[in-house]
């Protein structure tokens, strides 16, 4: 494409008579609204409610004797995700790094000594995050020069276990037990919680979404009739509904103590309710899945689990992939009905600190940062979903690896 | 001729599709070991239906079929045991997209057959050699022009060693340039002595390498004749009507 020029602006823009009305008039909507954010933003509004209760919104009501096991979680993440960058990227360019990376790690920088002195965060905090950036983009360096190149196709195989093995270690290192002190759930809050339940939701949800697509598919009638049934019962209900339900019917049935907690209650809703959805969008991928695949397998003497896993769920899920990305960012964002039945996921643990008396009507800035929060979580998710997406059609035009 | 020399023994096959239509009456046929079978006949005769209840990708209600001495039924350790046996090569190629060309190839042998990927690959890439993909082993299928692909698909059924190969119209979705490149393939892999039953509208292949022809009509076997006599002196009417508007 060529570099729009200020005449082809001009052409664009101010044509004809309707065109520069329409140009003149939006431009001044613009400029007025911006005005008026910039003036609130500058000048009415106190920012003060957000540097006093970072660490809230961040972690909820997180005990703070504890708080390096989030910590140390934080650097576990950071330390994965400069080592699978390094990995993914390291491997494409031996010399330097692409554009893209340079980017993202001069925004990164960038967030890192911005954010933190505008929030006020302690100078030990400070440094603790100057140490994650250091660990993030040595590691990713490290990585994509030496460890792609010689280890890169042995460790990609093996890679999704070490991410299963840091969940499963983030998740003791949050809950405790087993020789740590216990944080029961009702203490997880803010930012965190709502990513760890997404996170612990979709997890779930996947594969509990794709059997339910097979069930439907099935040909034993039971099978199929209750993965029907099913899925058009919870895609009948609003996920609300479900949730109070979840939260009270389940104290009814089972007695006092043996209720999970509600948090692990909320979750489960949260899942059979994605699942439901998960299994429609691989439903659409395994239609999409030609006949001839299946028995071009099946003459292999593949047998029907083989051809499942080998052939038809890897042509299925790459199609889905688009309408599962959707559901993902969906999922993340119905979590804020958590609030609603009383958990303190970001919004509920927002709305606890609008409630206290000495942040009365300081609505507009905690709920903008809310926005920013959720908007950069799910650009985050479509973004790389789009990678994904790039990285698998082009793998039917690159050179396989051996 | 003895049974053991029988690779496919087909007897009075019966099949009814669910809305009531008659796809195959009665179709007889027997193929011995490394003959070479050309089935032809009109489109709608039965003659794809036929060749696919060889590897139990269609059923049938009446009649049976024994291949390599091992009966078809509900037995399911039956088909599967079959069907590692026959290969089979289909109109649509159906290479498998997301994998490369290479993996095609190994997929079965490694999962069905269990035997050591590194192993398999010697020989899989000594098979695309000699259908002439050697090169583009890495590729992905959608790179390659259908008549590579088909010769992809030829060596990926042969990578599992089979003692039969069954051929569904496997020139029918190329374009005219392309059809010889995959004959020449079939015809050098007759030549080696394969035992092989093709469905397809290639006279010159027929006449070539085929031991016996076979016209199929309204999902009878109408006539079974040499090619010699097939196409010079058909002895049943419908067999006449056929060669005339084809040749």
């Amino acid at each position: 494409m060529s570099r729009p020029s200020l005449q082809s602006w001009r052409r664009q823009l101010f044509g004809s008579v309707p065109d520069t009305v329409l140009s003149l008039g939006l431009g001044a909507l613009i400029s007025w609204a911006a005005w008026g954010f910039l003036h609130w933003a500058f000048g009415q509004a106190q920012w003060l409610v957000l540097r006093a209760n970072a660490a809230t919104l961040t972690i909820g009501r997180y005990p703070e004797a504890q708080e390096w096991r989030l910590w140390l979680l934080l650097g576990l993440l950071v330390s994965l995700t400069g080592l699978s960058w390094g990995l993914l990227r390291g491997r494409a360019t031996a010399a330097g790094w692409p554009l893209n990376d340079r980017i993202a790690a001069g925004l990164l920088s960038l967030l890192t000594l911005v954010v933190p002195p505008l929030l006020a965060f302690g100078g030990l905090n400070q440094l603790r995050l100057l140490f994650l950036l250091g660990l993030l983009l040595l590691l990713r360096g490290l990585a994509g020069r030496w460890l792609a190149h010689r280890w890169g196709l042995r460790l990609a195989q093996s890679w999704p276990l070490v991410w299963a093995g840091a969940y499963l270690l983030g998740l003791w290192l949050i809950g405790g037990g087993l020789g740590l002190t216990p944080v029961r759930p009702s203490d997880w809050g803010g930012l965190m919680f709502t990513l760890l339940i997404t996170s612990l939701t979709l997890l779930l949800a996947l594969p509990l979404g794709v059997l339910l697509a097979l069930g439907r598919r099935s040909e034993l009638p039971l099978l199929r009739w209750v993965s029907v049934a099913y899925i058009e019962v919870i895609r009948g209900a609003p996920l609300i509904t479900l949730l109070f339900l979840g939260q009270n019917l389940v104290g009814f049935l089972l007695p006092g103590g043996l209720a999970p907690d509600r948090v692990w209650r909320a979750a489960a809703v949260l899942t059979g309710f994605a699942a439901a959805y998960v299994a429609e969008a691989v439903r659409g991928g395994l239609n999409a899945v030609p006949r001839g695949q299946l028995e071009a397998s099946r003459s292999l003497g593949l047998s029907t689990a083989q051809t499942l896993g080998l052939v038809v769920l890897p042509q299925a899920l790459k199609v889905a992939l688009p309408a599962l990305v959707g559901q993902c960012i969906a999922l993340l964002q119905d979590t804020t009905l958590l609030s609603i039945i009383g958990l303190f996921d970001l919004l509920g643990i927002a709305r606890s600190v609008l409630a206290n008396p000495d942040w009365l009507g300081r609505y507009a800035e905690v709920y903008l940062l809310l926005a920013v929060l959720y908007w950069c979580s799910c650009s985050a998710l479509s973004l790389g979903s789009r990678a994904l997406e790039q990285r698998l059609s082009s793998s039917n035009l690159r050179p396989a690896h051996r | 001729m003895t049974s053991s020399q029988l690779m496919i023994e087909a007897r009075g096959v019966n099949k009814w599709y669910p809305n009531g239509f008659q796809a195959l009456r009665g179709a007889d046929l027997e193929v011995r070991r490394g003959e070479k079978v050309v089935i032809m006949g009109p489109s709608g005769s039965g003659k794809s239906t036929f060749l696919r209840t060889f590897n139990a990708l269609e059923d049938f209600q009446g009649g049976s079929v024994v291949v390599d001495g091992i009966a078809l039924n509900n037995d399911l350790r039956n088909i599967d045991a079959i069907r590692r046996e026959v290969g089979m090569v289909f109109q649509q190629f159906n290479l498998f997209p997301h994998l490369s060309v290479l993996d095609n190839l190994l997929l079965a042998p490694v999962w069905v057959r269990k035997r050591p990927r590194a192993e398999v690959r010697q020989q899989a890439l000594a098979l695309l050699e000699r259908v002439g993909i050697g090169p583009q082993a890495d590729k992905f299928p959608g790179q390659l022009s259908g008549g590579q692909q088909q010769r992809v698909a030829i060596a990926r059924a042969l990578c599992m060693e089979p003692r039969i190969m069954l051929f569904d119209e496997p020139t029918s979705a190329l374009d005219p340039e392309k059809v010889r490149e995959v004959l020449d393939v079939m015809r050098q892999l007759a030549f080696d002595g394969m035992t092989m039953v093709v469905v397809t509208h290639e006279v010159g292949f027929a006449r070539e390498v085929a031991d016996r022809v076979v016209l199929m009509d309204e999902g009878e076997v109408v006539e079974v004749a040499p090619p010699q006599q097939f196409f010079n002196d058909p002895q049943h009417e419908r067999t006449r009507r056929f060669l005339a508007q084809i040749l």
